[in-house]
């Protein structure tokens, strides 16, 4: 058993891992083939991964209607809209789930009026709360921290047409702060995470990272 | 109860807003109208959270939670799950033979669903075996090739006496201040100190550049829904 | 004073960036937008490209960022349509199809075009980057239908199309890291072609070092960068009427940073001098 749930699983790992690299290397047409073929097969795997977050999210919302923990009301209204939308997803304009889906009809609707707008609703709420945090706690406590102030300043006004007609400074000083201390940092961290990722990648391929098994006895 | 008889205040005046609108011809008393009232709804419930939480907002929230997870399930069904899989098997089209190879993703794929039974929860691990160690073989070579040779290229270019040379020095000396800063595997003293307190200043430009252009998208994203009240739903624009 | 200053209900706040974003929009005030250059870049590539060329324009943002994405889609997608280019479009995120058949219809509508050879629309594939690498060795592998239904290899469009190879643009329009860490290692890197690219505000400090490199050949960071382009292609948009509202949020927004540090610090010296 412990083959199956634990060594059998760091093969898998092993093997496609070595395909993955390989396929990069080797420019035969086979192998080519072989790298598309994975290619699709992880596509068809990544799909499924969306029933997998559907059904966590029902679930979540589900026990706690079922536990009536407190606001359960709400995550009944939840699961009543996901029900609704589910209709009109399925109905698909008349046409039915079994054919390409319909160009208009509830679920588009549904998707134009709600979904769009509480989104970015929800989104630019953030906007209040990031001037009253910027009022509140941006604060040049240290040379640091004046540093990024500064350069901060200079970005909101440097890239807006207002800053421009402040001063001619500031679309100035944005284009260089981007394009030569910022360049800087970003490319610094990006060689940093890239190091990272190369690293863990080894590590899956190699068994020695194995969170993504999971929990469990076995 | 003040707080009920604003909630109540709001509520009559935005009914009372809407009927205006249609009764004068602003909105038009169809399926787009009422998406446009509906819209406007939905986005002052959710500001509503501006005054303080409320369960306006609360409703509006768990609405678009529940549509969005059904959207999305829609947008898996009919062009993958159904028609590349489903549709595959069941309709190939005329002279030609189902895939049958695409039966082996589709069992990977379901046995992901076994990760929530506690029984057979194992099984998953397939799933994720193929899944994450492919992509740990496909991320080694691209990550090497797109982000350390191809990002190292342009930092190690010969030198001028010139403006373009003077920026081409500070952004050396940036990446490798940047580089020895996240190197923990060395002590931050003496010369590795020294470096790395050049690599923070880089950061905290580099965070202040981050910041300014965080605040700009969100006010961005304001000015879209203020845009669609005073415009698309109020015209007053 | 001071103290008051720094303890102001956050409710007054919120009013004014709400005040110093609809005012300007109700004022209608308009302010002159000048290009940057990596804008003027991605403007460039497009000018580059002769009538016919296949843009490939990958939708990667969701609703939440739409206000932001959809006024340089519409720019972006207006001027290649003007330039007689042919659009290929796709989407890498579930939410994006919707959003993406919004801007379709609008183009279809201003420059009758004619679906399946003007442009095509393959809709959402789940998949990531896989999709990216899937496209790259055999686009119709990774799109054998469109969005509707109709395969790819009915449409004279994208019966020629077999590679990533086969398109003379990329576009990507994103809201995550899809420019950086999907499209430049597993298309860019491989099949080399003219890579373009649009994205939130947020995402954009991140890219200027694949600016320089060369991996990308043009960027727009959200509004800004959305107004600017329709400034090149000489036609106003919604991005170009929000420019006033984002100037004047983006000032009111200085002035607290300013205010808050000019009350904080003389708090801070009243106290140490109280403590003396």
């Amino acid at each position: 058993m412990i083959f199956l749930s634990r060594t059998l699983p760091l093969v898998i790992a092993f093997a496609f891992g070595m395909l993955g690299v390989i396929g990069y290397y080797v420019p035969h047409g086979d192998a080519q083939s072989l790298e598309r073929e994975m290619a699709l097969w992880m596509r068809i795997v990544f799909a499924f991964s969306y029933l997998l977050g559907l059904y966590s999210l029902l679930n979540l919302h589900w026990q706690r209607i079922r536990q009536r923990v407190a606001g359960w009301a709400y995550s009944l209204i939840a699961i009543l809209s996901f029900a609704v939308m589910m209709v009109f997803v399925v109905y698909n304009d008349g046409l039915g789930p079994f054919t390409a889906q319909a160009e208009a009809g509830g679920y588009k609707w549904l998707f134009d009026n709600i979904q769009v707008s509480c989104a970015s609703t929800m989104f630019s709420i953030l906007a209040f709360f990031i001037a009253s945090a910027a009022y509140r706690t941006f604060r040049a406590r240290t040379p640091e921290a004046a540093v990024l102030l500064i350069a901060a300043v200079i970005v909101m006004l440097g890239r807006v047409p207002i800053g421009r007609e402040l001063s001619d400074f500031f679309p100035i000083a944005t284009d260089w702060l981007l394009n030569v201390p910022n360049l800087a940092a970003k490319r610094g961290i990006l060689l940093g995470v890239s190091l990272g990722a190369i690293a863990t990648s080894l590590r899956i391929i190699f068994g020695i990272e194995r969170s993504y098994l999971g929990g469990g006895a076995e | 109860m003040r707080d009920t008889y604003i909630f109540l205040g709001v509520l009559l005046l935005f009914a009372a807003v809407n009927i205006g609108l249609v009764a004068n011809g602003t909105l038009a008393a169809d399926w787009t109208g009422l998406g446009i009232i509906v819209a406007a709804g939905m986005t002052l419930a959710l500001y509503s959270f501006l005054y303080k939480d409320n369960p306006l907002f609360k409703f509006a929230e768990h609405v678009f939670v529940g549509v969005a997870a059904a959207y999305v399930f829609g947008q898996t069904w009919y062009p993958t799950l159904y028609g590349e899989l489903i549709a595959e098997w069941t309709d190939p089209g005329e002279g030609e033979t189902p895939n049958w190879w695409l039966l082996a993703p589709t069992v990977l794929g379901l046995l992901m669903l076994t990760r929530f039974s506690l029984r057979f929860g194992w099984l998953s691990r397939y799933a994720f075996a193929f899944f994450v160690g492919l992509a740990a073989g496909w991320t080694i070579p691209r990550y090497i090739s797109s982000f350390i040779l191809a990002q190292i290229e342009p930092t190690l270019q010969p030198l001028t006496w010139s403006l373009e040379g003077l920026n081409l020095l500070v952004v050396l000396v940036g990446v490798i201040g940047v580089l020895v800063y996240f190197f923990f595997s060395v002590e931050h003293t003496g010369t590795a100190g020294h470096i790395s307190k050049v690599g923070i200043w880089f950061l905290m430009i580099s965070f202040g550049a981050s910041f300014g252009y965080t605040i700009m998208a969100r006010i961005s994203l304001l000015i879209g829904r203020v845009t669609f009240l005073l415009d698309d739903w109020l015209h007053l624009m | 004073m001071m103290h008051k200053l720094l303890a102001i209900d956050r409710r007054i706040i919120f009013a004014l960036v709400f005040l110093s974003v609809a005012g300007p929009l109700l004022a209608g005030i308009s302010l002159p937008i000048t290009p940057t250059n990596e804008v003027k870049a991605a403007y460039d590539q497009f000018e580059k490209l002769d009538a016919g060329d296949i843009v490939l324009v990958s939708f990667s943002y969701g609703a939440s960022t739409q206000p932001e994405m959809l006024p340089m889609s519409r720019a972006m997608l207006r001027h290649a349509f003007r330039r007689d280019l042919k659009v290929v479009a796709i989407c890498l995120w579930p939410e994006a199809p919707g959003l993406a058949q919004q801007v379709l219809e609008e183009m279809t509508a201003e420059f009758d075009l004619e679906y399946g050879v003007d442009y095509a629309f393959m809709g959402y594939k789940p998949g990531n980057f896989s999709v990216i690498l899937n496209m790259g060795q055999d686009f119709h592998s990774a799109f054998p239908q469109d969005q509707w239904g109709a395969e790819t290899g009915d449409l004279d469009l994208t019966r020629g199309l077999r590679s990533l190879r086969d398109f003379d643009l990329v576009l990507d329009l994103a809201a995550g890291d899809s420019i950086e860490f999907w499209w430049i290692p597993y298309g860019q890197e491989k099949y080399g072609f003219t890579f373009v690219a649009g994205c939130t505000a947020v995402m954009a400090p991140d890219l200027y070092p694949f600016l320089d490199s060369g991996q990308l050949g043009g960027l727009l960071g959200g509004l800004a960068g959305a107004a600017e382009y329709e400034t090149l292609i000489d036609r106003r948009g919604s991005a170009s009427t929000g420019m006033s509202a984002q100037s004047m949020a983006h000032l009111v927004i200085v002035v607290f940073v300013l205010m808050g540090n000019i009350a904080y610090f003389a708090v801070r010296r009243t106290s140490s001098e109280q403590r003396s």
